[in-house]
């Protein structure tokens, strides 16, 4: 994701969210300033404009707001995904990200509704190193 | 007002695939075609605002860079030949822009011109440039998230919120296409459609199937504009007026939309109906975006054409079909007129135009045609861009 004009001077935003999901866990942006947390991370706080921002860890479970599956055609890269699935997840602190949903018990997502329960659980280092995204399952 | 910026012609080419018909071409034909509709001749054009193309960026280059106006015989004697581009409200925002012009003394004569060749365009690519149109490559892309899912996304939460059936939204493109066999211009004008078919078709990005994803069509429509004064010193009967208009930015990435079943709909009605002294019980028709059945039914329910989580049940019971209670997206809409890129939310609004000026023909004339509510949105539903339409005899 280096190289491009259209990332440089990016990584402040990027960097820590990416390295966060390689090794596991979940950040969102934070303003020192204002204390409120922010997605996606920006360059100076949305809510008060300081530059005082950083990151920290998020809450790990959430509320599935709509999800949609793919099942015919993707964006280029992806043909091997099919089928997967992405949703929108509200997580508390207002914040929200759209993320990956892995496969239920039954290899499907029947079990997904919209405004139930959802937990992160991140894709393996290798999967996240290729594309950083974060997963989210059902609760246990 | 005699100033006031008021609609006086349009023009519209058919939509679908048309591989050998050129890009600059359309753009030329419809462009003569709005003009003599509007009584005017060419060189009384003195602005024109350009619809952007999403088939190719060399196209759109042209025209950023006045192509057209050579192409029109108008060098040297147009004043301003500029592009607006907001997506699917770019049609909204470019009408805002030119009654500005002319209101102000800007401009006098307004030619609004759109054309696209998504129809002929290679599928592929054009998946693959929508992922770069309104989704974040920071954020979104590595999820592998495409434009169906972004009406799956829509389409998924509006079924939840509202208790609409897969069978209640497959009637929405049902009641389209019964629309588009009135409308000579629309690609599916002589393809009829069942909620049967819909529901047989193959799910492509669960719950949207085939037959509710929007085709990809070519397509050019064109609109001209001018002062209430001047309309007058034409001596035309008719135009239209804008009655109102309001508009909500709730988005970039629709990961960040908090209510995927409303979007930015009723913030925008508020100051819209505020500005007309009218309300949605006074309407005689709508002609509202809809990429997606969800998008066009939070949009009814946004703008108080249909009570909150019904417009889908209203589909169903045929109340917006032709001969229903209240005609909306009477050419078809995007999804049976076709996708023709930025240009579906012009061909929805030239269709409200068309409409008020009692020039919609035979077929499908709204009878008594007097208010419109139109509506747009672009990128990934990003905004909600309200005008209210007016038809005003001389
Ligand atoms: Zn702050």
């Amino acid at each position: 994701m280096t190289g491009t004009i259209e990332a440089t001077g990016m990584h402040a935003l990027t960097g820590p969210f990416h390295e966060a999901l390689r090794r596991g866990e979940l950040v969102v942006q934070h303003c020192k300033a204002c204390d409120r947390n922010i997605m996606y991370p920006r360059h100076l706080c949305p809510f008060c404009y300081a530059d005082d921002l950083d990151f920290v860890a998020a809450p790990t479970t959430g509320v599935l707001h709509s999800f949609a599956v793919h099942r015919v055609g993707s964006p280029t890269g992806f043909e091997d995904d099919l089928p997967y699935a992405v949703g929108v997840v509200q997580l508390p602190g207002d914040v929200q990200l759209l993320a990956r949903l892995w496969p239920d018990a039954d290899g499907g997502w029947d079990a997904y509704t919209c405004d139930a329960e959802i937990v992160f659980r991140p894709a393996d280092a290798a999967e996240t190193e290729r594309r950083p995204v974060a997963w989210f399952g059902l609760p246990d | 007002m005699n100033d006031e910026p008021v609609f006086i012609g349009s023009g519209e080419l058919p939509s679908g695939r048309y591989p050998n018909r050129p890009f600059m071409g359309d753009l030329v034909r419809v462009a003569v075609a709005a003009v003599a509709d509007a009584g005017l001749t060419m060189p009384d054009i003195d602005t024109i605002l350009l619809i952007p193309c999403l088939h190719s960026p060399a196209d759109q280059a042209d025209l950023v860079f006045s192509r057209v106006v050579e192409e029109l015989g108008l060098a040297g004697r147009a004043k301003s030949s500029y592009m607006v581009h907001s997506g699917g409200s770019t049609s909204d925002n470019t009408i805002r822009d030119a009654a500005g012009l002319i209101t102000s003394g800007h401009a006098r004569n307004v030619l609004v011109l759109q054309a696209e060749k998504w129809g002929s365009a290679p599928v592929k690519d054009m998946i693959d440039m929508l992922t770069a149109n309104g989704i974040p490559r920071e954020w979104e892309k590595a999820s592998g998230l495409s434009f169906n899912a972004v009406g799956a996304l829509i389409t998924r939460r509006y079924m939840h919120a509202s208790g609409s059936t897969p069978a209640d939204m497959a009637s929405v493109c049902v009641a389209l296409r019964q629309w588009a066999s009135h409308n000579p211009n629309a690609m599916y004008r002589d393809k009829e459609l069942t909620v049967e078919q819909v529901l047989a078709s193959k799910m492509i990005t669960d719950p949207i199937r085939a037959l509710e994803c929007p085709m990809l069509a070519d397509g050019a429509c064109a609109l001209v504009l001018t002062s209430e004064g001047n309309a007058r010193r034409l001596g035309r009967e008719r135009w239209v007026r804008i009655a109102g208009s309001g508009g909500c930015v709730s988005h970039y990435s629709i990961g960040q939309e908090r209510d995927l079943a409303v979007l930015g709909w009723a913030n925008a009605a508020v100051e819209a109906y505020e500005t007309a002294g009218w309300g949605p019980e006074d309407a005689d028709l709508a002609e509202i975006y809809d990429s997606y059945a969800a998008v066009l039914t939070s949009g009814l329910e946004g703008l108080g054409l249909a009570p909150k989580g019904e417009a889908a049940r209203m589909f169903a019971a045929g109340e917006f079909s032709p001969g229903g209670r209240f005609p909306v997206n009477t050419n078809g809409g995007l999804l049976s007129a076709g996708h023709t890129g930025v240009g579906g939310g012009t061909a929805l609004l030239t269709e409200g135009v068309r409409q008020l000026l009692g020039r919609a023909g035979r077929d499908r004339q709204v009878e008594g045609a007097a208010r419109a509510v139109c509506g747009g949105s672009g990128g990934t539903y990003m905004d909600a861009q309200v005008l209210l339409l007016e038809g005003v005899s001389a």
